[in-house]
């Protein structure tokens, strides 16, 4: 198992369309994944579980990853935190 | 059986234009679903059901991805094919069926609400949007496990009567030809309305034809510019509409002969007529109709659209509107968000027109403000000379120079980084808020021009706030006052020797255009489909008989007397 802390840096919160590149990149991977935050957690594949977190900018979340490509599902990921969901080749 | 008296309803007007035609019910099968228990026999059936479901769903999904798209909804269309199979909603559902024995429908209809409800709860100015959309998925896959597929039969010239429109549904719709559409809900930012505007579909929203009893298949005519919705017309009410709206086409057709000629009135006086542009949408209409480039660019939708703010973002936006108005000039107005355009932060307040909007909230986020001016300055030197900058919402002199400070502190910032930007921009204010139309001189020494935004300055000058429906019949930009206000404000800034213009919809009416160039306002910015009216009114017209129009509306006693004046001018 890995996980890693991460913040929402784009503006406009983890709304739709982020929500849909984050689902997208982790189904890519066998690794289950999970996001935790304010006590809950949902599975990262699933759009409207990661909707309903409804983070806004600034809201900080753990990710958690468990599987054979845990660490690469990681590390693509954070990326996407990290661009703030831009430019992703889908 | 006793005839049914026709019912007219009024709605918001959301785009122009009158659809007479036969009543098609969107919302027609959306009933509740009850709940249901089944056998355990039937358990794999009704599984098997769900799955069908999700893959007649989902086919019918890619197949409007693939369609030919130019309002760019495919990432909302892959963001409900990622609903669709979501694993989680699979899990839910499966488990709905298999163990707690409920039909496939009302394992769909609860999971689906759950997380309705928990989107609706949290307060994230977007989860209520997307709601439409899953709300839209749960629906069409109830529709499908009954093995009657939602199907879109409304025929070309058909209007379309729905509580509320999803982005995939109007996709859908766009592509029917359809002659009208009223809507229970929408806004006027929502994708529906957007959609129509630019389809020329006549459109009105906020029109409560629910609570009547009509059905597929009775007649309705719609007035998308009045935001009147008759149900049931009488013969008499059908052919005097049939009329108006062949006398609009015709009169649209004259008037388009107009746009291309120059601005000029009759007596050789010249004017400019320029667009007020919200969306890129719009641009392929802006020359056509003859505009002399932007008057008023609203960028509030870079605000809904964008994932964030980004400068890269912004300058791409800006010189694809730029670059659609070849040699001419546009006019940006910096964020106008606030009032009835949200943005986080803003919601709940209970005056929201007269809250934190406009310049107040750039001065609290001046990130967001630095990071526009940015962009405009760096887009202005690619194109010098052709950029303006306009500050919404402006009630105190003193927030027209804190502006200017950060304007220079951009500008020294990117001489830093050695960006190529043009320093003379020319930065206007609106006037909309009469406090300052009242301290015009003083802002007309800050300004570097005025731009009137009639609409607010009618609302804040008579006190009506134009969304509520018990008041909305005072809302009147003809008022004394009001053209007592706009007298001043260009008075003041001809004393200081800088221009006036005006970007609101006063000027789109040919009367009120006239009226205004008797002022000596000959800088009018409108919706770029009403350019050819005015023009054809203004070209048509020497100035002297505007100017004598204008001193008659000046000396005007009551709001009639105005009414009256423009009225005679218009018909005779």
């Amino acid at each position: 198992m890995v996980s890693q802390n991460v913040v929402v840096k784009n503006e406009a919160g983890l709304h739709a369309r982020p929500a849909s590149v984050l689902v997208k990149t982790a189904s890519r991977f066998k690794s289950e994944f999970f996001i935790k935050m304010y006590g809950y957690s949902v599975n990262g594949k699933s759009i409207l579980g990661v909707m309903t977190l409804a983070a806004e900018s600034g809201a900080e979340m753990e990710l958690v990853f468990e599987g054979e490509d845990e660490q690469e599902a990681l590390e693509a990921v954070v990326q996407l935190f990290e661009n703030k969901f831009k430019n992703q080749q889908l | 059986m006793k005839e049914l008296q026709p019912k007219i309803l009024s709605g918001r007007p959301a785009a122009q234009g009158i659809g007479i035609g036969k009543i098609w019910i969107l919302s027609d099968e959306n009933k509740p679903v009850h709940p249901e228990k089944i056998n355990k026999k039937d358990v794999s059936k009704h599984l098997e059901k769900y799955s069908n479901a999700k893959v007649v769903v989902t086919e019918d999904y890619e197949r409007v991805k693939r369609l030919p798209d130019d309002f760019d909804l495919s990432e909302i269309i892959e963001a409900q094919i990622q609903t669709l199979n979501d694993p989680e909603v699979d899990k839910q559902v499966t488990k709905k069926i298999k163990n707690e024995l409920n039909s496939a429908e009302y394992a769909i209809f609860s999971t689906y609400n759950e997380y309705i409800q928990l989107l609706e709860a949290a307060d994230a100015k977007w989860a209520n949007e997307r709601t439409i959309d899953i709300v839209a998925i749960r629906d069409e896959l109830i529709q499908a496990t009954k093995e009657k597929k939602r199907v879109f039969d409304v025929r070309a010239g058909e209007i379309v009567f729905a509580e509320d429109i999803s982005p995939t549904a109007m996709v859908k719709l766009s592509h029917k030809n359809v002659g009208g559409i009223v809507m229970e809900k929408g806004g006027l930012t929502s994708h529906a309305v957007i959609l129509s505007q630019s389809l020329g579909i006549p459109c009105v929203i906020n029109a409560h034809w629910n609570r009547y009893n009509i059905a597929s298949g009775n007649s309705a005519i719609i007035d998308g510019s009045t935001g009147q919705v008759i149900l049931r017309p009488s013969r008499k009410q059908i052919d005097e509409y049939e009329k108006r709206r062949e006398d609009e086409i015709n009169r649209y057709e004259k008037d388009l002969e107009w746009a291309q000629k120059p601005d000029v009135t009759k007596c050789g006086s010249e004017f400019k007529l320029r667009a007020n542009v919200e969306f890129l949408e719009e641009l392929p209409k802006i020359s056509t109709h003859g505009a002399s480039g932007i008057g008023l660019l609203s960028t509030e939708t870079i605000l809904f659209d964008a994932d964030d703010f980004d400068v890269a973002d912004q300058i791409e936006f800006y010189k694809k509107v730029i670059e659609s108005v070849t040699e001419h000039a546009i006019t940006i107005r910096l964020f106008d968000a606030g009032g009835d355009k949200l943005i986080e932060g803003s919601e709940g307040e209970a005056n929201p027109f007269l809250g934190w909007r406009g310049v107040r909230m750039l001065l609290d986020k001046r990130n967001l403000l630095k990071r526009q001016l940015e962009a405009i300055y760096t887009v202005a030197g690619i194109y010098p000379g052709r950029v303006k900058i306009l500050i919404p919402m402006i009630s105190n002199v003193e927030e027209i120079r804190i502006v200017k400070k950060y304007c220079k502190e951009v500008q020294k910032s990117l001489e830093q980084s050695g960006i190529n930007f043009d320093k003379n921009i020319p930065i206007g204010i609106m006037v909309e808020v009469p406090g300052i139309a009242l301290m015009a001189a003083e802002a007309a020494k800050e300004a570097d021009f005025f731009s009137l935004g009639t609409n607010d300055l009618t609302q804040y000058t008579l006190a009506v706030d134009r969304g509520n429906e018990r008041i909305a019949h005072l809302f009147d930009s003809y008022h004394p006052a009001v053209w007592k206000l706009i007298n001043m404000t260009k008075t003041a800034a001809d004393n200081a020797g800088i221009p006036v213009a005006v970007c609101g919809e006063m000027a789109a009416y040919p009367e009120a255009a006239a009226c205004l160039m008797g002022l000596g306002i000959k800088d009018l910015s409108m919706n770029s489909s009403s350019i050819p009216r005015v023009k054809a009114m203004l070209c048509n017209h020497e100035l002297s008989e505007m100017q004598l129009l204008s001193e008659r509306v000046l000396m005007a006693k009551e709001l009639i007397e105005v009414h009256e004046l423009l009225e005679n001018w218009r018909t005779k």
